[in-house]
């Protein structure tokens, strides 16, 4: 499938780079890793796996996001290679239970400590850009790791929220304050 | 910024989030049983679906618009061309989000138009609309339109749908 060219966006996906990362929109060549990912019982924290069929409007969801809300998740790449690594970002689309900053990591990229530097990076544009008050992040039963990387942010366990796919972990997060102090 | 395409009644534009309350209104009405939505339907999946709507522009370039009522600047409903990952080949879709809109010719008007544009200006040299074979008023208005059943085309993933062929090489567009 070939780049093509935009018609214009309501929003302009920004661009952002971290250490060893990039963050920015989500193209058609980051579509097949996308489809690996939710193929995978590494999706299960998000509903999944999903089909190839279902994945598409799924991509489009993560992209239409950002135009409906005006913030959303990043396409996280790798800032030497622009090899698609995962999605993390702010995220509230309907029916969730407040504004969440949300992380997955694709196969064979977990084990570096990229959803921490990228969800730091997007827990910062929460509070500091999109001056949120406050942000929670959901995991799902038995996701150990992504339990553990919400503890490392400084996140506590902060009850359940019901979702589709089942109850989920909610963790909140340390306020602006404290994480502008640098205590998390 | 995509430019909007006007016609004598209508302005086809791209979503905004501003059109979400229609469209919700319509995905989760029985009227969107044909297009993965209807009754059953709660609004978490009707906004998640308008979304990727949106955001299919991002990844072609183009999408469906929204028909808006150029009178009254209310959305009647979606058209235009609509390219999921591994489709057989492009479609020209279009939907009526209530009853009020229908039995005046705004899906035919918007749809001649999006199909003119599809060719001109997208460069398409044919296309299909997808129609589910109980869903006989879209039938009808591909038929108004000029197309006719593909019995050897394929539809998407094997779903059991009429794949009716525009008439897009010549000037078959009101």
């Amino acid at each position: 499938m070939s780049v093509q060219p935009t018609g214009g966006t309501v929003v302009e996906i920004p661009t952002f780079e971290t250490a060893r990362l990039r963050l920015r929109a989500p193209r058609w060549d980051d579509f097949d890793t996308y489809v690996a990912f939710l193929a995978s019982p590494r999706s299960e924290g998000v509903g999944g796996p999903y089909t190839r069929d279902e994945a598409f409007p799924r991509f489009c969801t993560l992209i239409g996001h950002w135009h409906m809300r005006g913030y959303g998740r990043w396409l996280v790449a790798d800032r030497e290679t622009d090899a698609p690594l995962g999605i993390v970002g702010p995220m509230f689309p309907e029916g969730w239970p407040e504004p969440e900053i949300a992380w997955s990591v694709f196969d064979g990229a977990e084990g570096r400590g990229i959803a921490h530097e990228a969800a730091l990076f997007a827990r910062a544009y929460a509070y500091d850009v999109l001056g949120w008050a406050t942000v929670i992040s959901c995991t799902a039963p038995g996701n150990t790791r992504s339990e553990a990387l919400a503890r490392r942010m400084g996140a506590v366990h902060d009850g359940v929220c019901q979702h589709p796919h089942g109850p989920l972990t909610v963790w909140r997060h340390p306020a602006p304050a404290a994480v502008r102090e640098g205590a998390a | 910024m995509t430019d909007a395409i006007v016609t004598d009644r209508l302005i086809l534009r791209r979503p905004e989030a501003r059109d979400l309350d229609a469209w919700t209104a319509f995905f989760m009405s029985p009227r969107a049983r044909f297009v993965g939505g209807g009754a059953t339907t709660g609004p978490g999946r009707a906004w998640r679906a308008f979304a990727s709507i949106i955001g299919h522009w991002d990844l072609r370039g183009w999408g469906i618009r929204v028909i808006e009522d150029r009178a009254r600047g209310t959305p009647l409903g979606g058209v235009g061309p609509f390219y999921p990952a591994d489709w057989p080949e492009p479609e020209m879709s279009w939907t009526l989000w209530s009853a009020e809109a229908e039995g005046r010719g705004v899906a035919q008007e918007a749809a001649a138009r999006m199909l003119t544009h599809a060719r001109d200006d997208l460069g398409w040299t044919t296309a299909v609309s997808y129609i589910d074979p109980e869903n006989g008023r879209s039938a009808a208005l591909a038929r108004r339109l000029g197309a006719r059943i593909d019995h050897d085309a394929l539809g998407p993933d094997g779903d059991p749908v009429e794949v009716w062929r525009h008439p897009l090489t010549r000037k078959a567009t009101a």
